[in-house]
């Protein structure tokens, strides 16, 4: 009965370093008892990581603040900027351009969302300002302006979120450290074979080309796109979305800064798929994230290079992918965690969000010291919440594709007329014909997020909530005004993003540009 | 676009509470909007001892409703409930009882939510009650409304609901309609024309009065007029995971103290509930017709409420949920949509459901309602299944003997549940799902409640000493005791309310 006296500690072997691996390494310590639980990561310096995670989500600095990391200092190490939102530019139709923001759009009245207030208005011919104009934080990301949310909730200033935009090499260099500080024990070295229980299949130990063999209890695959434990030796079956999602290769190219800091990272519309733009202290990242079905790997480097801000810091490097799952993450005593998992295109910063949500579901379901085997029923937990996780990011990212009118594009009339997945038709046509925006509680991503794409992306509805009506229009008016005028003065005194990193967290050595707001 | 083509005219056709609930929740938010909403109102199918007990969320319905709490308690003689005291006379080993509250049970430790502490602390012989960390419970138990402050809000949820007489309930709503602008037809009996597309298109009350709408509503109850006898839509049964095919209904005169909660006595043979008002005591006996007659479950019913019932009524029961509830034009609420089983009362609240999403997904424009129907036929299902799934967990894990509760054990669990259920009993957590309408707490009172014991903790509270959970867990009770002990008596509390 009694479960806090094992024998001996539980075995965590990570396979893999990265920000996978780091993250789950750091999250795993920061949260379980040394005495219960050792960690080992193995790693190979010859071998790469792919590192496009550099633009985060908001929920990365609970995570961080978990740790108890110094903010400032962790945007020293990582040389990292403040990221209010994305930017979509040409995914309508050239020359449009919308940003996602980690914030609100407006506020409800009379208990109904704003955008059935800001509809009406709009149908009602007395509106001539995008929806974009009631976001705090678009605004503010506009002008290049960036502060702290305020603490005071009812405040305008506190309608919005942060995130980071970072090196995501740096940042796993700096989990290594503070990890291998606290009792993780990291070994050098690759894998070159895995022993399995003949009878109940689970992994025994790892062994490495040094000839050292590392045993465990359970085993993280970190080990990126190769999934070497839980594709490789268990054969867990992959689910394609290529047919939802066809980009699958990427070009990535840093280059020199160029110009004020953006509080945003950009993503831009091309003609077989779409390149971004990440800016942090020291530099651009920049990639272009394209179908191999509709360009050639040469044409897609010359456009990413032609697109840059200055000038590239080296050749850009291919990645080759397939946007999917495994159809289990947790297999036996296997979890995998990152793109050994799955993948989907950078296109909303959601892949260090999925390995930061696999690993708080892990903990939670961890076996215990001294348990025989997995218990299936733990696994079959953390699978149902993976797979809810994956598919939820995925609709939201087909909907990018699927409302655009870039027609005469091969890839992107192929997008636009594809079959879609039932749960994603279902809440186009929802919002196609009265605004209703889709809600849920738990995984990405909230109402906001896709009132901002879907609209965004030029779908306006047919209708709104009839509840709206109740607010007479010269009244609506007024409120509407109001509020914009609420963000703009607000907005105009905030301090730029580049200032206010020069001050806050500037990495030695780094002269971040310092342009006043725009 | 909103416009000429705007629906301006909803017909609810119905009785009791469906009808006039939601003739109450469609008239405050619609009237606003020019849509005149007009009520049937057929023939009550209520009895003197219908005692209607609702759930927290009520409330704040009643409050947009412009309905006073003080002047609701004091028209129908109804009383606060903060939870189901479910009381095992009849255990198998290990069965003992248990308090389901309408509040928090404990406060987080260290930054970790309580229940995983308290599960800690269980598993290293500590042998502490869940329920007697509970605020709310405690003071149910010593027969105290609970008023939060500013201390109780630190600490936790503190929520309530009512019992209601019922009759007086419905005349109260239904004046209250009337001062909302609804304009109402008092029948005996309609009928409906369809339109080649099966939609409804006339309803003729009484024989001659043609009624036209562009949306009806069916509140009709288990008769389902509209959307089963009219359009057809069958039921989908859940018989399969529920026994309860009688209910009985009855009354007791009052208490002289009125419990601030409803009692669960489950016998041998179903079990007995107990919802204590100012004016009776509602008894409830739910069984299965094929282990005892009418006769016996009233025997049944008088022992475990210890009097002489009154007014007796026996009625079938059949839970099913209605395979759409949006047909064509017509949307069903309450009863005609979905039946429950009777255990933990939630027919109010599955009628509040329906009418809020009907309200949220209220068509824009006369038509089709293709985007409305597939949304609120999915969304509903899914809250009804969520519902379905928390009653048949007390059938599923009932540690009662008695032949109706071995049946009750042997029947099949809906796939969600047994999930739900393995996960709790291999590591005490609570599968978040969508749509719940009770709370992780109110899965941990339930689950603990009826004897699973987690076979793991959470292996994140290991670094909290029992030393530490010790310490925690004495300021906690220390707390709740010095809180009840400000709180009012339930009776005084009622009558100054009431007087108010």
């Amino acid at each position: 009965m009694k479960d806090d006296t094992p024998s001996r500690p539980f075995r965590v072997v990570i396979v893999g370093g990265g920000t996978a691996g780091w993250m789950s390494a750091a999250g795993i310590r920061r949260q379980l008892g040394t005495e219960d639980y050792t960690v080992t990561l193995i790693e190979s310096d010859e071998i790469g990581t792919v590192g496009v995670g550099e633009a985060t989500l908001p929920h990365i600095k609970s995570f961080n603040d978990m740790l108890g990391l110094d903010e400032a200092q962790f945007m020293r190490e990582t040389r990292a900027t403040f990221k209010l939102g994305i930017q979509f530019r040409d995914w309508d139709r050239p020359g449009d351009g919308y940003i996602h923001p980690f914030g609100a759009f407006g506020e409800p009245w009379g208990g109904v969302e704003f955008q059935h207030h800001w509809l009406r208005a709009l149908q009602a011919g007395r509106l001539h300002y995008s929806l974009q104009d009631y976001s705090y934080a678009v605004v503010a990301a506009r002008d290049n302006a960036f502060e702290f949310p305020n603490e005071d909730r009812k405040s305008i200033r506190a309608t919005y979120a942060y995130a980071y935009h970072f090196d995501a090499g740096l940042y796993a260099a700096y989990l290594r450290s503070w990890a291998t500080q606290r009792g993780v024990h990291r070994i050098e070295g690759r894998v070159c074979d895995v022993s399995r229980d003949p009878t109940t299949g689970d992994l025994l130990a790892v062994t490495l080309q040094s000839g050292e063999r590392i045993a465990g209890d359970l085993f993280i695959d970190c080990s990126g796109f190769r999934s070497l434990l839980l594709g490789g030796v268990l054969g867990v079956a992959w689910q394609d979305w290529t047919h939802w999602l066809p980009c699958d290769r990427a070009l990535a190219v840093p280059c020199r800064s160029v110009g004020a800091l953006t509080p945003y990272t950009r993503a831009t519309a091309r003609p077989a798929g779409w390149t971004w733009r990440i800016p942090l202290q020291h530099r651009t990242g920049n990639g272009y994230v394209f179908s191999s079905q509709f360009i050639s790997d040469t044409a897609a480097r010359d456009a990413l290079l032609a697109v840059l801000d200055g000038a590239p810091q080296g050749e850009p490097r291919l990645l080759r992918f397939s946007p999917g799952r495994r159809e289990r993450a947790w297999c036996g005593n296997c979890v995998a965690i990152g793109l050994a998992s799955g993948f989907l295109e950078p296109l909303e910063s959601t892949s260090i969000y999925l390995v930061q949500a696999a690993i708080a579901d892990l903990v939670k379901l961890m076996p215990r010291p001294g348990a025989k085997g997995t218990d299936p029923r733990l696994a079959a937990e953390f699978n149902r919440l993976n797979e809810m996780q994956y598919e939820r990011i995925r609709d939201f990212l087909v909907l990018h594709y699927v409302a655009n009118r870039r027609h005469g594009e091969p890839l992107w009339d192929y997008v636009r007329s594809m079959p879609l997945p039932d749960s994603l038709a279902h809440k186009l046509q929802l919002f196609r014909s009265r605004a209703t925006v889709p809600n849920y509680q738990y995984g990405l991503f909230s109402r906001d997020s896709w009132l901002s794409v879907l609209i965004g992306q030029g779908i306006i509805p047919e209708g709104y909530d009839r509840l709206a009506d109740a607010c007479t229009l010269p009244s609506l008016e007024d409120l509407l005004n109001g509020f914009r005028t609420r963000i703009q003065t607000n907005v105009a005194s905030m301090s730029s993003h580049g200032a206010f990193i020069a001050t806050y967290c500037a990495a030695a050595g780094v002269v971040v540009a310092e342009e006043a707001a725009a | 676009m909103n416009g000429d083509r705007s629906l301006s005219r909803v017909v609810v056709v119905g009785r009791d509470v469906d009808l006039w609930l939601g003739v109450n929740a469609l008239c405050a938010a619609l009237g606003p909007v020019g849509v005149q909403v007009v009520a049937i109102e057929l023939p009550t199918g209520l009895k003197p001892s219908d005692v209607s007990t609702t759930l927290p969320p009520l409330e704040a319905l009643h409050t947009k409703l412009n309905i006073q709490e003080s002047a609701l308690l004091r028209l129908t003689g109804g009383s606060f409930s903060l939870g189901h005291n479910i009381v095992a006379v009849s255990g198998r080993r290990g069965a003992r009882s248990f308090f389901h509250a309408w509040g928090a049970y404990g406060a987080p430790i260290d930054g970790h939510a309580f229940f995983p502490c308290w599960l800690k602390a269980a598993r290293n012989g500590f042998n502490l009650s869940l329920q007697d960390f509970c605020l709310t419970a405690v003071a149910a138990r010593n027969g105290r409304m609970l008023l939060p402050d500013e201390a109780t809000a630190a600490f936790g949820r503190t929520d309530y609901g009512y019992h209601l007489p019922t009759i007086a309930y419905v005349s109260y709503l239904k004046s209250n309609a009337i001062k909302l602008g609804c304009k109402l037809h008092e029948v005996q009996d309609v009928s409906v024309e369809c339109d080649a597309g099966g939609s409804i298109a006339t309803l003729i009350v009484d024989g001659s009065l043609r009624v036209e709408g562009q949306l009806f509503v069916d509140a009709s109850g288990a008769d389902a007029l509209l959307i089963g006898r009219s359009l057809g839509v069958p039921e989908n049964s859940w018989r399969a995971h529920f026994s309860v095919d009688r209910v009985l209904s009855a009354r007791t005169p009052a208490f002289t103290a009125i419990p601030p909660f409803a009692e669960i006595r489950p016998t041998g043979a179903g079990w007995t509930a107990l919802h204590p008002n100012r004016v009776a005591t509602g008894v409830v006996h739910a069984y299965c017709g094929n282990l005892l007659s009418d006769a016996a479950a009233l025997e049944l019913a008088t022992t475990a409420s210890g009097a002489k019932l009154a007014d007796v009524a026996c009625r079938p029961a059949s839970p099913h949920v209605r395979a759409r509830v949006w047909e064509g034009n017509c949307v069903a609420v309450g009863g005609s949509a979905c039946s429950f089983d009777p255990i933990h009362n939630v027919d109010l609240h599955a009628l509040q459901l329906g009418i809020v999403h009907l309200l949220a997904l209220f068509p824009v424009v006369s038509g089709q309602f293709m985007a409305e129907r597939a949304e609120y036929n999915r969304i509903m299902h899914s809250h009804y299944e969520r519902i379905r799934d928390f009653q048949c967990a007390f059938y599923a894990l009932a540690p009662f003997s008695g032949e109706f509760w071995q049946q009750a054990r042997n029947q099949p669990v809906p796939q969600p549940l047994a999930q739900k259920i393995a996960l709790f009993r291999a590591r005490g957590e609570v599968a978040p799902m969508e749509d719940e309408t009770f709370s992780a707490e109110s899965w941990q009172a339930l689950l603990v409640g009826l004897g699973i014991t987690p076979e793991s903790g959470s292996p994140a509270i290991d670094r909290i000493s029992l030393g530490r959970l010790n310490d925690e867990f004495r300021r906690i009770l220390e707390f709740i005791k010095s809180k009840v002990l400000e709180q009012p008596p339930h009776d005084r509390y009622l009558d100054s309310l009431c007087r108010s």
